[in-house]
């Protein structure tokens, strides 16, 4: 099956540093492919390249037939980005800020309105959603998060760091509704320094360290090559 | 459009806080009442004034004194049967606050015109307007007993002359010219009404270039904070969009608070300055005004308006930039503090001296600060100078569009998110 996003070589740097020292990994339709490693290892970096946010000091991004450098609003239009610890407007309710997100992707108020219904059940808060965001727990602003980023089916959704500050409940919730979008076709590329969470979730693992990918494959390819019982032994095996 | 419009309404609707409506209301609430207070305050100071006199010397003179204090508009006190400690203590027990004593042997030193030096005692109760007029009111009783001797002595002297013809014999007919035009009138009333007319203008523009200004950057930073941003920039909309919503909502915002902020500055100026129409009608300056060419007309209004929305514009774009190198929301509040200087030193320099009359270095470093031009329009508009007015409009648009393209520049690079004026150690985000 054709890959719905390939990265060839790529290399970002930061002055001096070399935060990508030129990786290669591919996501595939309905895949859920993770990067995992430290903080610091380049995870966010290749995300934020994916979704448009960094430009490239080297390499190539292709994304469903569509070159990154060259058209970057094609990359937009079609994938959906989650950063870490991100916010929603304050001052907005959770309702207006899922229907402001929508328009932007809608070419229909009756689309706008689908959309908005799909983010709706998968954020799940009721009532609350006709309150300000500024009101809302860490949990509740990530699910209203996460139902923007998959309320318009995008063809890739970029997860950084997905779970990032929440309870085991609000996580356990969050990991469900990941892979519940993904068994309908979503492709997902993940981050997480959390390697338990990548075991469940995913499909496919990269682990990545000081800017280069040491390993790739699913989880239990990469524990019977390192003989290893999870995934946080295969790192610590890949590292020596 | 339908992004952009989306965009805008999201943009203003972050805006318009209830924050943004209290403070609003709390600013026109302390505005009024400060102008009402000053207001009444100035009545107070303007009408009859109360004096206390102890009267020493009871002679003819110092009768004729008395009374002629009563025409001047005082409402004198006559203190009698009291040597001058219990005068002074009566006074302070009530609510007079001059006390004039008339020396014995006051009347028979007219003779010479060498009179006995009065004694005056100013009770000082307060530093208020009315408070600090106490000295006004001693002058005009001075001023006053002075016009009464010297008018009463020069009567008797030359009885055909008018005392003021003889105390005043030099006398003009001011004519005021402006760019050719001339009209009978005094050059300092003319000069007086002017800077009355102006003193709003640069007022108008500093409150909403710093209060605009404020807004873009906390917007920005509170993004840039929030994460909000990063997930804006990856929405199908193009980074010029973001640029322009951001200032356009805060240009709009910016200017409906300073309509609100202006509604009540007038209410606290016109306690202190009066109504400017009374003025004009009183001392006929509208006529003058009219004469020299000096009444605003549609067209003027109209090319103010484009130099006070420029100046704005160029704000806007300034502080879109320095919200880019803001950190966050706290880091925000001392970066707009440039632009808060580069409004300042205008906004100085046309209250205490003449942009023309500095030197050529001094004047090309204030003619490079876009914000000097809508300072200097209302006086270079009655002044006929448009080479200076219409320069300066497009000394702005080019500085405006200078800025917006450097802009839209950082918003569509990585430096959107790594451009950063830290104030701490540095770190990358990897």
């Amino acid at each position: 099956m054709d890959a719905v996003l390939e990265v060839e070589g790529l290399k970002k740097n930061y002055g001096s540093l070399e935060a990508l020292k030129g990786i290669s990994f591919q996501v595939k339709p309905g895949e859920i492919f993770a990067l995992i490693g430290p903080n610091g290892a380049g995870k966010t970096t290749a995300l934020r390249i994916v979704a448009t946010l960094l430009s490239a000091s080297d390499g190539k991004v292709t994304f469903l037939g569509h070159d990154l450098k060259k058209e970057p609003e094609k990359f937009r239009e079609k994938i959906s980005y989650l950063p870490e610890e991100a916010g929603a407007y304050r001052n907005l309710k959770g309702i207006d800020y899922l229907r402001f997100m929508a328009r932007f992707y809608a070419d229909s108020d009756e689309k706008t309105r689908e959309f908005v219904d799909r983010a709706k059940s998968i954020a799940d808060l009721g009532t609350r959603l006709n309150e300000k965001a500024g009101t809302y727990s860490k949990g509740m602003v990530r699910k209203l998060l996460l139902g923007r980023a998959l309320m318009t089916r995008p063809h890739l959704a970029i997860l950084d760091e997905p779970t990032s500050g929440l309870d085991v409940i609000n996580a356990l919730e969050v990991r469900e509704i990941i892979k519940k979008f993904a068994a309908e076709g979503i492709s997902v590329l993940l981050s997480s320094h959390n390697m338990l969470e990548i075991e469940f979730l995913s499909d496919r693992v990269a682990l990545i360290d000081k800017g280069v990918i040491l390993d790739s494959g699913t989880s239990s390819e990469l524990k019977e090559k390192y003989r290893a019982g999870n995934l946080e032994e295969v790192f610590r095996s890949a590292l020596r | 459009m339908k992004k952009f419009l989306n965009l805008l309404a999201k943009e203003i609707k972050e805006l318009i806080t209830l924050q943004l409506f209290i403070s609003l209301l709390f600013t026109i609430f302390l505005f009024y009442f400060i102008g009402q207070m000053a207001k009444s305050e100035m009545k107070r100071a303007m009408r009859t004034q109360k004096i206390a006199v102890l009267d020493m010397d009871a002679s003819t003179l110092s009768q004729q004194l008395t009374d002629s204090l009563n025409m001047a508009r005082f409402q004198v006190e006559k203190l009698r049967g009291k040597s001058k400690e219990e005068a002074v203590e009566w006074t302070k027990a009530s609510d007079i606050n001059l006390l004039l004593v008339i020396p014995p042997g006051f009347g028979e030193s007219l003779s010479t015109l060498e009179l006995k030096e009065m004694e005056t005692y100013s009770f000082l109760r307060s530093f208020s307007i009315v408070g600090s007029r106490t000295s006004v009111i001693l002058g005009s009783v001075i001023s006053a007993l002075n016009n009464y001797i010297s008018d009463d002595f020069l009567k008797k002297k030359i009885p055909d002359f008018s005392p003021e013809k003889l105390k005043k014999p030099v006398r003009s007919k001011d004519f005021v010219i402006i760019k050719g035009r001339m009209a009978e009138g005094s050059a300092s009333s003319i000069a007086g009404f002017i800077s009355n007319q102006s003193l709003f203008i640069p007022i108008i523009l500093m409150m909403i270039i710093i209060y605009s200004s404020q807004m873009v950057i906390s917007a920005i930073a509170m993004e840039k904070q929030n994460k909000t941003l990063e997930t804006l920039l990856t929405v199908p909309i193009s980074r010029t969009s973001i640029v322009t919503t951001k200032m356009l909502a805060s240009a709009v915002v910016g200017l409906i608070s300073a309509v609100i902020y202006m509604f009540g500055f007038s209410y606290y100026m016109s306690g202190f300055m009066g109504d400017v129409r009374q003025q004009v009608a009183s001392e006929g300056l509208g006529r003058v005004i009219q004469e020299l060419g000096l009444a605003p007309t549609a067209n003027s209004y109209l090319i103010l308006g484009i130099s006070l929305f420029l100046a704005i514009l160029c704000a806007l774009a300034m502080a879109t930039i320095l919200g880019v190198l803001a950190e966050d929301y706290r880091s925000a509040q001392s970066l707009i503090m440039p632009v808060i200087f580069l409004v300042m030193i205008p906004y100085f320099l046309s209250f205490f001296s003449d942009i023309k009359n500095l030197s050529l270095p001094v004047k090309l470093f204030v003619w490079a600060i876009p914000f000097s031009h809508p300072f200097l329009t209302t006086q270079n508009l009655l002044l006929e100078n448009y080479t200076a007015v219409f320069g300066g409009i497009v000394y702005m648009l080019v500085f405006f569009i200078f800025l917006i393209a450097i802009a839209a520049r950082i918003f569509s690079t990585d430096r959107v998110l790594t451009m950063k004026l830290r104030f701490r150690r540095k770190k990358l985000l990897l």
